[in-house]
């Protein structure tokens, strides 16, 4: 990193604690920032802040190698020189064992997608039982040799190197294996350790001097310290970084700038200087209901109507939120361009009227019942009905909204929905939210609920092909869908509009999650 | 108004300095006055009482003639102006986007005018609060006169009843009520309408509320039951109702009316508490509370948004309670200062 200095203590502010900290465990979104700190993993994103984005081999040499060509059977070659803060070598077998114990059913929250590949089910831990075969790996998961990990799966899972991205293969000595007690004390293969942990007060990480930076393409070792400050308020964060006091000057605000901070920050200059803006992977989609709603006019209708203009300024602003038209989020490998239903930043409601022919089409929208949800019933209630909906907005509470939106016979028609995926492929992101032949009862992604045969081929030929060929197809799919279907009206993505202090460098927003990442900062001296 | 004098007793509440027995206004004037005219002569003479009463009346008037407001105004309380919002849903212009449009600015974000959700939010809050307040009074007098006339085994019942309401949480209990009857009234696909919201909030007030009127009036009815214009009453016969109605309650009417007056407010501010916790009228209906709960938040960026709403909740209150102090100053002068 040109211009960064070695020293000095990094502090991070945030509202709450991590939720997670044991790297099988991690899934939240400061979690899967604070994890590359401490833990290395098979795979990693290289990333420049800028939306280019490679995946490269962390602990492994390669983002793996597709051994047949049919991507079930992938190995992984494991980097010499890697070693666990106690000195001790990292080898496919710790790495193996990491994989193995996220088999464990007390160790909740963290991604499957891997347990599911290798167990062939989503019950993957009834089928392979980690407590009753400590000593043995899962079905499918060898080690040959110490620096040679083999996945063979029964399926074709193109999408592995990424999915080895996520924390959960991060390794563990069996020996260090404490249970749910790893969540206090992770044992660190990255360039720091933690070495004190208050919960809901701190975690102060400081330097592994085991980390090689020769064997790592991503991490740093520049701050002496980092500390995870946890307790401030977003509103209390953002007014400690416009002060910019002491330690507060080599700090960041995780959380991002609330929205009636906004125009206080973009006003100021210097304080502008001093922040991170960046729109997110994270997409938000007022998603219709195609159980209810069957006629495809009225939900292209909705699309034409919608004032993503409005929408936005009712958020907090572009720094908030930055409009979307199509269903994949521009941080998508081969992301193209697309506008459906073209109606311009405030919709077009004689569009919409005009092809519901003159009725006036009732609707539920369902929204939580926070403020910021109410307001954006308030402001959706408004904008559909002057383009001749009868909008009905039903506030419901906002701890079984998700629940009651993911069952199949809920009894709305419309409602807010987002969706950030794990990793930056349409295969994260159309299969799951519109493949209708997984629908259950309740806990569904595809909120929808559309079953289409058409579309649902579509899904199984794209996802066959070889991974570098899927990107443009997923971009078409999502043309297509928005075009045979609109089963959804894509709204905005989320904005991450972070400030900090005068001395801290090296910031950026993370293409994947969309948060501030902290494998480049530095303190300044 | 009342056939008996207007006793001491019956409006001693406060500790009575000694020596100070005669009443000024009485004693140096000959000419035959009812104390209703007493009490307003002495109001008219208080220039506090006839200011915040005025202020008071003209806070009614806006809320009564919301409707006709909003037509002078030309501009609806739902009505969105976000073509004068800036990129990051802020105002454009001054002081909040302030103009002969918009004499309040607008609000951010939604951008609806302030002014006229500042009239009809007047409307929604003193319409719940008056409502609740009526029917809290009318409910404690009527069972503090019970209690106090009749005492015995009806004293006690509700006396019990007085205690249990007090022991139950009431914010508790309206964060329980309010969904459920909701709930219970509308199904999955409907939103309850705001009258029906306003009723099941006025309702928790009226059962919660009534208690403090209720202790008040049976002591004062305790304090005049054995009085000498008591007894000659029921020595003629009176029944229970006449009693009750007739002789105790004309006596006792200075406290009612103070506690009313400070019941009012109490109420506005505890309907603006529950708009906050999300259990009260709700976005995108016109209320006070949930406009200032709001606002706060605009602290920094756009304090005009604070500023009319907090000023006339502050006006609104301040003058209720002044006007409730002045009452009782009229009503009950030996008790004041």
């Amino acid at each position: 990193m040109p211009g960064a200095t070695k020293g000095g203590t990094f502090t991070i502010l945030r509202e709450t604690q991590i939720s997670h900290l044991d790297p099988q465990r991690v899934y939240s979104f400061a979690g899967l920032m604070a994890a590359p700190l401490y833990a290395r993993y098979l795979t990693t994103w290289k990333d420049d802040g800028k939306g280019k984005l490679t995946l490269v081999g962390d602990l492994a040499e390669t983002p793996g190698t597709n051994v047949n060509n049919d991507c079930k059977v992938w190995e992984f070659k494991i980097k010499d020189g890697l070693k666990f803060e106690d000195g001790r070598p990292i080898t496919s077998k710790e790495i193996a064992y990491g994989i193995a114990r996220s088999f464990n059913p007390d160790l909740t929250g963290g991604p499957t997608y891997i347990q599911e590949w290798l167990a062939d089910t989503a019950q993957y831990d009834t089928a392979w039982n980690f407590k009753a075969n400590k000593g043995s790996l899962p079905p499918g998961l060898t080690t040959p040799d110490d620096k040679t990990l083999r996945f063979e799966f029964k399926k074709a899972h193109c999408d592995l190197p990424f999915a080895a991205s996520l924390p959960a293969t991060a390794p563990l000595p069996p020996d260090k294996d404490t249970g749910v007690n790893v969540d206090n004390q992770p044992f660190a293969s990255g360039p720091y350790k933690i070495t004190k942990l208050t919960p809901g007060v701190e975690v102060v990480l400081e330097r592994n001097d085991q980390w090689d930076p020769k064997t790592d393409p991503v991490r740093h070792q520049y701050p002496d310290k980092f500390v995870w400050s946890f307790g401030t308020t977003p509103d209390a964060q953002a007014n400690r970084m416009i002060a910019d006091n002491g330690p507060d000057q080599s700090a960041v605000a995780f959380n991002t700038v609330p929205a009636s901070l906004i125009s206080r920050v973009l006003g100021d200059a210097a304080l502008k200087s001093r922040s991170l803006l960046s729109p997110t992977p994270s997409a938000n989609r007022l998603t219709i209901n195609t159980q209810r709603v069957t006629d495809l006019k009225v939900r292209q209708a909705l699309n034409y109507a919608i004032d993503r203009d409005g929408l936005i300024k009712a958020l907090g602003g572009e720094a908030v939120a930055s409009p979307l038209t199509t269903l994949l989020p521009p941080a998508t490998l081969g992301y193209e361009k697309s506008d459906v239903y073209p109606a311009g930043p405030n919709g077009n409601p004689d569009k919409a009227k005009e092809l519901l022919g003159g009725k006036e089409v009732p609707l539920v929208l369902a929204v939580r019942d926070d403020d910021l949800n109410q307001r954006l019933g308030t402001q959706l209630k408004n904008n559909l009905e002057k383009a001749g909906f009868k909008i009905t907005v039903k506030t419901t509470p906002a701890d079984s909204y998700l629940d009651d939106v993911k069952s199949k016979n809920n009894a709305w028609d419309i409602y807010l929905d987002s969706w950030a995926a794990d990793w930056p492929s349409g295969a994260a992101v159309l299969p799951v939210l519109f493949d209708g032949r997984g629908i259950k009862a309740a806990g569904n992604s595809n909120t929808s609920y559309m079953n289409n045969d058409a579309i649902n081929a579509e899904f199984d030929r794209v996802l066959a092909m070889d991974p570098a060929a899927q990107a443009p197809e997923w971009a078409k799919l999502d043309k297509k869908i928005m075009e045979e279907v609109a089963p959804a009206v894509p709204l905005y993505v989320d904005v991450s509009f972070n400030l900090y202090g005068s001395k801290a460098g090296g910031l950026f927003i993370e293409s994947i999650f969309g948060n501030v990442s902290f494998v480049n900062a530095y303190a300044k001296q | 108004m009342s056939l008996s004098p207007i006793d001491e007793a019956a409006l001693t509440e406060g500790p009575q300095a000694p020596g100070d027995a005669v009443p000024e206004a009485a004693a140096k004037e000959f000419v035959g006055r009812s104390p209703g005219q007493l009490a307003w002569a002495r109001l008219r003479r208080d220039r506090t009482a006839m200011i915040s009463g005025v202020t008071v009346v003209l806070f009614l008037v806006i809320a009564l003639a919301a409707p006709l407001i909003e037509r002078l105004y030309g501009v609806g309380p739902y009505q969105q102006f976000q073509g004068q919002l800036d990129g990051a849903g802020m105002p454009l212009g001054y002081a909040g986007g302030i103009s002969g449009e918009h004499w309040f600015g607008l609000e951010p974000q939604l951008g609806r005018d302030i002014f006229i959700r500042l009239v009809y939010g007047i409307r929604t809050s003193l319409l719940i609060a008056f409502v609740a307040a009526v029917i809290t009074a009318g409910t404690g007098v009527v069972l503090g006169v019970v209690a106090g006339y009749l005492g015995g085994w009806v004293d006690a019942v509700i006396g019990w009843i007085i205690d249990f309401t007090l022991a139950l949480p009431y914010l508790i209990f309206a964060l329980a009520v309010v969904p459920t009857a909701a709930l219970r009234f509308y199904g999955p696909r409907d939103n309850p309408p705001d009258w029906f919201k306003m009723t099941v909030i006025i309702g928790i007030f009226a059962a919660f509320g009534w208690t403090a009127t209720a202790r008040l009036v049976r002591g004062q009815v305790i304090s005049l039951r054995e009085r000498e214009f008591v007894e000659a009453a029921r020595a003629s016969g009176a029944g229970l109702l006449h009693m009750a109605f007739r002789q105790l309650l004309p006596n006792i009417w200075a406290p009612i009316l103070v506690s009313f007056s400070l019941a009012l407010p109490a109420y506005i501010t505890s309907e603006a508490a529950l708009s906050f916790l999300g259990v009260g009228m709700v976005d995108p209906t016109p209320d006070f509370g949930a406009m200032i709960f709001k606002s706060i938040d605009f602290m920094q960026t756009d304090p005009a948004y604070l500023f009319f709403p907090g000023v006339a909740i502050f006006v609104l209150v301040f003058a209720f309670n002044l006007f409730g102090d002045a009452l009782r100053d009229a009503l009950d002068p030996k008790s004041s200062r």
